[in-house]
């Protein structure tokens, strides 16, 4: 029953917004990190990732025929691909952090936060409408 | 991973910068300073050595969040800097006086730098509330 009522869009949309916390966690990790000699910049590539999240109904990526069996990085929810950045030539002491670059990424990630549980509050203020047979909401 | 832990890794981004600030003030209203209390020359700058520790935790993403802390205060080695002023009461033999090997500029611009970057960190704190608090009013 619950198939219905929490359909693959719904729990893709949990998926995603576990994904954006986990890369608001990367990008506070970043900034507290901005003058760490050989520190490395960490972020998780959303346009890699995102496919994997909301599709995972299907049939792509390793088969697992058994439950023991691996799951391929980023299919697993608890364990996001995470991508590391190479310090640019200038940047002598080996830390890859872009003190900007870092609070702008922090930033947008807040806005598709807050339109990815939008749109949760929203699929369950539908339910609860439908469940109080269409009166209010 | 909760939100108590992003809170933990920016307060230690806050707690680190306070102190590398600590250290630029100390170098600043030392930078004339031909005497210490050990008696052993001038002051030396002080610099502050970062280290990044995991949060440690068994998945991946709690192994790649990594609070920083303060591992050392230590002083530089760079050589003092020499100034002929043979009347002065710290003039050695040859007339020269030792200075503190502090460069004011490069403290204002080190200011400035930990300055930005505490900010950054308070950035991050607000932002985390605000996540939280959308979290919190999901569904209702």
């Amino acid at each position: 029953m619950s198939a219905y009522l929490f359909d693959r869009l719904h729990n893709g949309l949990g998926q995603v917004l576990d994904l954006r916390y986990a890369q608001h966690g990367l990008a506070a990790s970043n900034i507290a990190n901005a003058a760490t000699p050989g520190f490395r910049a960490r972020y998780i590539p959303f346009d890699k990732v995102l496919s994997q999240a909301v599709g995972r109904g299907e049939a792509v990526g390793m088969q697992r025929t058994d439950s023991r069996h691996f799951l391929a990085p980023g299919e697993d929810p608890a364990r996001p691909e995470i991508d590391e950045i190479e310090p640019a030539p200038w940047q002598v002491d080996g830390n890859s952090v872009d003190p900007d670059k870092e609070v702008v990424r922090l930033t947008e990630n807040a806005v598709m936060y807050d339109a990815v549980s939008t749109g949760l509050s929203q699929r369950i203020a539908m339910l609860r409408y439908a469940a109080n047979n269409g009166v209010g909401a | 991973m909760d939100f108590l832990d992003v809170f933990s890794v920016s307060a230690s981004g806050l707690t680190a910068q306070r102190v590398r600030l600590q250290a630029v003030a100390s170098n600043m209203a030392n930078a004339r300073s031909t005497r210490t209390e050990d008696g052993q020359g001038p002051y030396q700058r002080k610099l502050t050595v970062f280290q990044s520790e995991s949060l440690n935790f068994d998945d991946e993403l709690g192994a790649a969040m990594e609070r920083v802390h303060v591992t050392d205060v230590v002083a530089s080695q760079e050589p003092a800097t020499l100034v002929y002023d043979p009347g002065h009461p710290d003039a050695d033999e040859d007339g020269y006086v030792a200075y503190p090997n502090v460069n004011i500029l490069e403290e204002m611009v080190d200011m400035m730098t930990t300055s930005r970057m505490y900010e950054a960190n308070t950035n991050v704190v607000r932002t985390t509330r605000q996540l939280a608090d959308t979290a919190l009013s999901i569904g209702r």
